[in-house]
């Protein structure tokens, strides 16, 4: 990666031993739009506002959340094209997995894998760290789980995590109303609540996205009618 | 002249192999082990070219306990299989291994199985196969004998009556088999059949 006049990192050591890069690419996801992520009993949701630049965009055309298996889904904080990056190294990397077992590649592996890839752009030549950081939700023979992947290329498993601009209210909701038991219709009411709780404007179908996996292993996105359905049930 | 052959029980599967290396008209060895156990709850029994055969088995072992020290669980053993299988293709047409492996285990949720893995790199998931001139004695007579769910004890049996015909019928008969076992428990060495003591 990189050309050849530039084989040292960019990323470098301060004196108090941070990487200000790391710092940097983290404010970048924290300026992102609000995303956040539920653990059920039964699933996991994940969720974001979908605020376009404009009301002349065509937003059945954009999709935040994708599929990086057909049992694995993600949303993002931050920068979207370097999110497209990596989702498509990490799509390769899952069926190179299959190739080599023929068996779908677990989350966990999945989610260290796509982690390397961020740790990499820390420590190469010529290239900057990703400006986003990911939820990543699958279920696999392990039950539902919920990943978050940070620029800096740490992962942490969560119950329950929001990103973006309203992370510490979100979180704060989040730590509130959040059980254990909770089952995926449940999760995905909370999801809309905590999105809402920062929330400009009308909330509608149009402008959240929405990510359920359950017990059937398939990770879909919501029509933006199924989701008006829910908040109908949330109001 | 060399002898793999294996079948599944219930809650368990049993690989044989002879054990006899041979150069040309020299016998080096009668109690070569050819079943490799492949971690706590896989064994490999492997037939073919000498240096394949130890080169390739380890290569493939060394790769199953790598994959275990990294994600912290074993591989299922069709995920091992299809490994073998694909590192087999690989080479198959660059610089081909000639081994042809039984690759028997036993999984949690799913219980024993027993794949087919020849030199080209064919894979068949089997209750009951084998490798080499013996294969001609052996299918016949698992043919004639294998039922699902068979005890150990039944296995075992049919196992000495394999070994018999093929000690009785075939011109250049290996005198020695080792049969192995993995079950719940794990892979381990059941019996020698030895008739030249070494």
């Amino acid at each position: 990666m990189g050309d050849s006049q530039y084989s040292f990192s960019l990323t470098t050591f301060s004196p108090s031993g941070k990487l200000v890069q790391i710092e940097h690419a983290l404010m970048a996801v924290g300026s992102g739009q609000t995303s956040l992520g539920i653990k059920a009993a039964n699933g996991v949701v994940i969720a974001t506002e979908k605020k376009l630049p404009s009301i002349l965009v065509d937003e059945t055309s954009v999709q935040k959340i994708q599929l990086m298996t057909t049992n694995i889904g993600v949303v993002y904080s931050g920068m979207g094209p370097d999110s497209r990056v990596l989702i498509r190294k990490s799509r390769k990397q899952a069926q190179q997995y299959y190739r080599l077992y023929k068996e779908a590649i677990p989350v966990t592996q999945l989610v260290r894998e796509t982690a390397a890839v961020m740790q990499e752009f820390t420590q190469s030549g010529g290239v900057r760290p990703f400006g986003v950081s990911l939820l990543v939700a699958g279920y696999d023979d392990n039950g539902p789980q919920l990943y978050q992947v940070d620029p800096s290329g740490s992962y942490f498993s969560w119950k329950a995590s929001a990103m973006g601009k309203n992370v510490s209210n979100a979180k704060t909701f989040l730590e509130k109303r959040y059980t254990d038991d909770m089952e995926l219709d449940d999760a995905v009411h909370t999801a809309i609540l905590t999105l809402k709780e920062g929330f400009e404007g009308q909330i509608s179908g149009k402008n959240i996205e929405i990510g359920i996996i359950g017990a059937d292993r398939k990770f879909r996105v919501l029509t933006p009618a199924e989701i008006d359905d829910y908040l109908a049930e949330v109001e | 002249m060399e002898c793999v052959f294996g079948l599944v029980g219930k809650g368990f599967a049993l690989i044989v192999a002879d054990s006899s290396a041979v150069h040309s008209i020299l016998v080096h060895k009668s109690n070569e082990d050819k079943v490799m156990v492949l971690d706590s709850h896989k064994l490999l029994g492997a037939s073919g070219e000498g240096g394949d055969r130890v080169q390739f088995t380890e290569y493939i072992q060394k790769n199953v306990h790598l994959y275990q020290f990294r994600n912290g669980i074993p591989l299922t053993t069709a995920a091992a299989a299809n490994f073998t299988r694909g590192e087999l293709a690989t080479a198959l047409r660059k610089n081909p291994y000639f081994v042809n492996i039984l690759l028997a285990g036993y999984d949690k949720d799913i219980g024993p199985s027993l794949y087919y893995i020849d030199y080209i790199a064919t894979l068949h998931k089997i209750d009951k196969g084998a490798f080499g001139y013996g294969s001609y004695f052996c299918l016949s007579m698992m043919d004639r004998h294998y039922h699902t769910g068979m005890t150990v004890e039944e296995a075992v049996d049919l196992a000495d009556k394999c070994i018999k015909e093929i000690r009785s019928r075939l011109v250049v008969a290996p005198p020695n088999f080792v049969i192995k076992i993995v079950d719940k428990d794990g892979a381990k060495e059941y019996a020698w059949r030895e008739t030249v003591n070494m």
